[in-house]
């Protein structure tokens, strides 16, 4: 799974910080999924996506392979 | 309060804490160490409360994966040192079962119902949790 987080918060000029206040979670949560090391709940993903108002697959690509939290 | 001062303020109520029981262990005062970490408990849980701090779904991530190989390591572990604690006593070796060795079959005895006592937890709150996220239901 890839993301374009780090795009979106770029073009909203938002920091880490202003962006894990804004969804509830910490800063440490933003970096993680950034890095694709963490991949958020539905909710999470949802509120991300209503925070930059796109589609939720806009933000989050599956690409076909099991990759989720379980590494 | 934001997340960065509730962990600051945890650290140095961590620390006090510690000095509180430390103090108490070396002066032989353990109803003072026991009040020192319910004090601390407390505190910490009134102050998360007021302050809302809400428990990022990163972190319950962790800390269910932490708790879950704690389990798989933890409950092996004393239940196989059970076995071979009691091993002995059972197998008639008679230098365990006298003298300064009986300590080993008390000692397989605590592990042996810590790991039932740990079984049953972990079946108890799986059978909750189960149920909880709709495990087992008849609904259509």
């Amino acid at each position: 799974m890839k993301n374009k987080l780090k795009v979106l918060r770029a073009m909203h000029n938002l920091t880490q910080e202003q962006l894990a206040d804004r969804i509830g979670v910490s800063r440490q949560t933003v970096i993680a999924i950034e890095s694709d090391k963490y991949l958020p709940s539905l909710g999470l993903a949802f509120k991300i996506a209503n925070l930059f108002k796109v589609k939720v697959e806009d933000i989050f690509i599956h690409e076909g392979k099991e990759d989720d939290n379980e590494n | 309060m934001d997340r960065k001062k509730y962990k600051q303020l945890r650290v140095i109520v961590t620390f006090f804490v510690s000095a509180i029981v430390s103090l108490a262990v070396i002066r032989d005062g353990y109803l003072l160490a026991a009040t020192g970490i319910l004090t601390g408990m407390v505190f910490m849980v009134l102050v998360r409360a007021k302050a809302k701090i809400r428990t990022d779904e990163r972190e319950s991530t962790v800390q269910e994966k932490a708790a879950r190989m704690t389990y798989a390591i933890f409950a092996p572990t004393i239940g196989i040192a059970a076995f071979l604690l009691l091993l002995p006593s059972k197998g008639g070796i008679s230098v365990f079962s006298k003298g300064e060795w009986l300590f080993v079959e008390s000692l397989g005895m605590i592990f042996a119902y810590l790991t039932l006592f740990l079984i049953t937890i972990y079946a108890i709150s799986y059978h909750f949790f189960n149920k909880k996220f709709g495990g087992g239901g008849n609904e259509e």
